[in-house]
């Protein structure tokens, strides 16, 4: 994973925390060195704090969301109702404020990076959602034959929902299947997400027909 | 102690109630000199209506009288003898008796008026040759006597005149003046009221913004006066309320300035712990103490430093767009069971699926400290009831520990307010927190005794959205 910290007495103590957890850490003191960094090298999470010296995080994380689907995670004192939403509608995955320990960052991460399937062997590999094919062969959506480019989080938020098949889900249960919070986690984050990811496979996000909110209730596919 | 206690504060009260109030004493002065100006009038009319309607009374009998003298003049000098018919054969008028003092012997029209009821000063006085008047009282009634002397030497002539008439004008006269003076009065007050009203209205104002500041609404404003007088004064109640909220906001911003520059060297610190703690086994058993030690002291450190941001924010009261439909059963539940462990939530059946305005997170946070209290300092948490009353949910939470004395019960929800030599684990913002969660809410929390012992806390929250100002 990378760390994008500028802080450099957290980034080493972090790095090392990280590392007893079983994660190899790359280290990045700047926005610019992180992305040098992502360029070069494949990194299957990361951690990014706001404040940076050249390049915020904002911009990090938008930048990186032009071609990448990586789970990214926000790390930072900020813990304003306004900076968490900012970082989620920039593209983070999920925002952490400090102080926090390296054994509640290893549980997300390892939440993120879970894979969502069919449970059973028999359900189909391919499902169609109107006019989208969701594949759980390649983890891909497919809209006449093009790709639509998803995170890895969005496209578990949507395999969570077309699972469902029509059920509603409360953002409660989408927060502990995807995020791995229990009852408490942030709605906000489920909400943020749902709307990116209208944004990308709705025909007019404005109208959503696909991905449906159930006021008071939380989210379902159209059947 | 208690008695000298309940004395000193009976005596503010007593004193104020016998002191009036400036609207009052305004009121009462207008309708004061309202009352002595109309009385003032209405005794002037009284005395110069009357003392002119006596006047001309007077005037009338004199003539009539001496109109009769006249007559019995002419009677007397044409028959001498019969003296009774001349009198009757005097004009008629409107007297009610005549008297007659001829050549030394009393005659009388009236078997009831006799010399004895004139006067022994009127008599003298006509006798002496002059014509008087003089106001007499005669079987209670009031009679105006006129005396005048005849043309023959030592002779008089009297005529009794009632005056019970002019009497009753006098009276009727006096009580149309007494009424109009109370009017007068009553009308004074009124206006005193009105006008007093209308000076102390920014009074008035001023008062219920300071209240609304007491009670914590540093954002309330005096609307620009025209007046002058009245401007200065709501100027610089706005300068003072505003100096307040900056200075308020400055304190909780610096105690949000301080929690947020802590965040990142406490983050360095907690993952060092970790990694030492990871290595435990390396490391020799002398140290082993204070590593705990100083794990320890670091994750209350911690938690003083989110409380200490928590609390230092927030302040603004809840607004629309903060508000979620919570089900407000299954947050207590999962708040509750999850940091006891145990099953201890009872959530009554209409409040089950029942949503509520509110934030599912303050509410936790809530819920949360209430049962850790309850479980650190309270003997362990007992159970925690989530009820439905008429316009609030209730949610009550009980303790098995000793209980709070009363005089001690307000103090819990303040800062740092800790019981006397306790070593807490908490940051000492626990209940304060709450108190303004509840608050954030537009609820309410209160403590009180459990039937059987310990400690209950209720948190009211109300079950429709309240619009705030």
């Amino acid at each position: 994973m990378l760390l994008v910290e500028d802080d450099v007495r957290l980034r080493r103590m972090l790095r090392l925390a990280l590392e007893d957890e079983g994660y190899r850490v790359s280290e990045a003191g700047t926005g610019r060195d992180g992305l040098e960094n992502l360029r070069r090298q494949p990194h299957d999470v990361v951690l990014l704090d706001l404040m940076l010296p050249d390049l915020d995080g904002y911009d990090v994380c938008r930048e990186l969301r032009r071609g990448s689907g990586i789970p990214i995670i926000i790390v930072s004192a900020k813990a304003d109702s306004h900076d968490v939403v900012a970082g989620l509608e920039a593209g983070a995955d999920d925002y952490m404020t400090k102080p926090l320990v390296a054994k509640e960052l290893s549980a997300r991460i390892r939440a993120l990076l879970r894979r969502t399937d069919p449970s059973k062997a028999t359900a189909p590999r391919t499902v169609a959602l109107g006019d989208l094919q969701v594949s759980f062969d390649d983890w891909t959506v497919s809209r006449d034959g093009h790709r639509i480019a998803l995170t890895h989080t969005e496209f578990r938020l949507l395999a969570e929902l077309v699972l469902a098949e029509g059920a509603v889900l409360s953002r409660e249960q989408l927060l502990e299947r995807i995020w791995g919070y229990g009852y408490f986690g942030d709605d906000r984050i489920v909400d943020v997400h749902v709307h990116r990811l209208r944004t990308k496979i709705e025909r007019d996000p404005a109208n959503p027909r696909l991905v449906a909110t159930v006021r008071g209730l939380g989210y379902r596919v159209a059947t | 102690m208690t008695a000298t206690a309940a004395v000193d504060q009976a005596r503010p009260g007593l004193a104020r109630g016998v002191r009036l109030g400036l609207r009052a004493r305004v009121t009462v002065g207008f309708g004061l000199l309202a009352l002595a100006l109309s009385a003032g009038l209405a005794g002037a009319s009284w005395f110069l209506v009357s003392g002119y309607l006596l006047e001309q009374k007077e005037a009338v009998s004199v003539v009539q009288t001496s109109l009769s003298v006249e007559a019995l003049e002419l009677a007397l000098s044409s028959d001498p003898g019969d003296i009774p018919a001349s009198i009757d054969a005097t004009p008629v008028n409107d007297r009610t008796s005549a008297l007659l003092d001829y050549q030394g012997s009393w005659y009388t029209s009236s078997l009831t008026a006799g010399p004895h009821v004139l006067p022994t000063e009127l008599v003298a006085m006509v006798g002496h040759g002059s014509a008087a008047t003089q106001r007499i009282l005669m079987g209670g009634q009031p009679y105006l006597v006129v005396g005048t002397p005849m043309a023959t030497r030592g002779d008089s002539y009297y005529e009794l005149f009632s005056l019970a008439e002019l009497d009753r004008t006098d009276r009727t006269l006096s009580v149309v003046l007494v009424l109009a003076a109370c009017v007068a009065a009553g009308l004074g007050l009124l206006l005193g009221r009105l006008a007093s009203g209308r000076v102390l209205r920014p009074l008035a104002e001023l008062n219920s913004a300071a209240a609304g500041v007491a009670r914590g609404d540093l954002s309330i404003r005096l609307a620009a006066e025209q007046d002058p007088d009245v401007g200065e004064l709501a100027a610089s109640f706005n300068r003072t309320t505003a100096a307040l909220e900056r200075r308020v906001a400055a304190d909780a911003r610096f105690a949000a300035d301080v929690s947020h520059e802590l965040r990142t060297p406490l983050t360095t610190m907690l993952n060092s712990m970790a990694v030492l703690e990871n290595r435990e086994a390396e490391l020799p058993e002398s140290v082993l103490g204070p590593l705990h030690t100083l794990s320890d002291e670091l994750q209350r450190f911690r938690r003083l430093v989110v409380d200490l941001l928590e609390i230092s924010r927030d302040d603004v009261p809840a607004r629309a767009e903060d508000m979620d439909e919570v089900a407000i059963g299954d947050v207590v539940r999962a708040a509750a069971d999850g940091a006891t462990g145990r099953n201890v939530t009872r959530v009554a059946g209409d409040v089950d699926g029942l949503r509520v305005p509110g934030d599912k997170r303050r509410l936790e946070r809530i819920i949360v400290d209430l049962v850790e209290n309850a479980e650190l300092h309270g003997g362990g948490c007992e159970r925690v009831d989530v009820r439905r009353g008429a316009s609030h949910v209730l949610v009550t939470v009980d303790d098995a520990g000793p209980g709070i004395p009363a005089g001690n019960r307000d103090r819990v929800f303040e800062r740092f307010a800790r019981e006397p030599g306790s070593a807490s684990d908490g940051s000492g913002l626990g209940l304060a927190i709450v108190s303004r969660h509840v608050r954030w809410h537009g609820g309410d929390v209160s403590l009180g005794e459990r039937p059987g012992g310990g400690t209950r806390i209720v948190v009211r929250l109300p079950l429709r959205r309240q619009v705030t100002a």
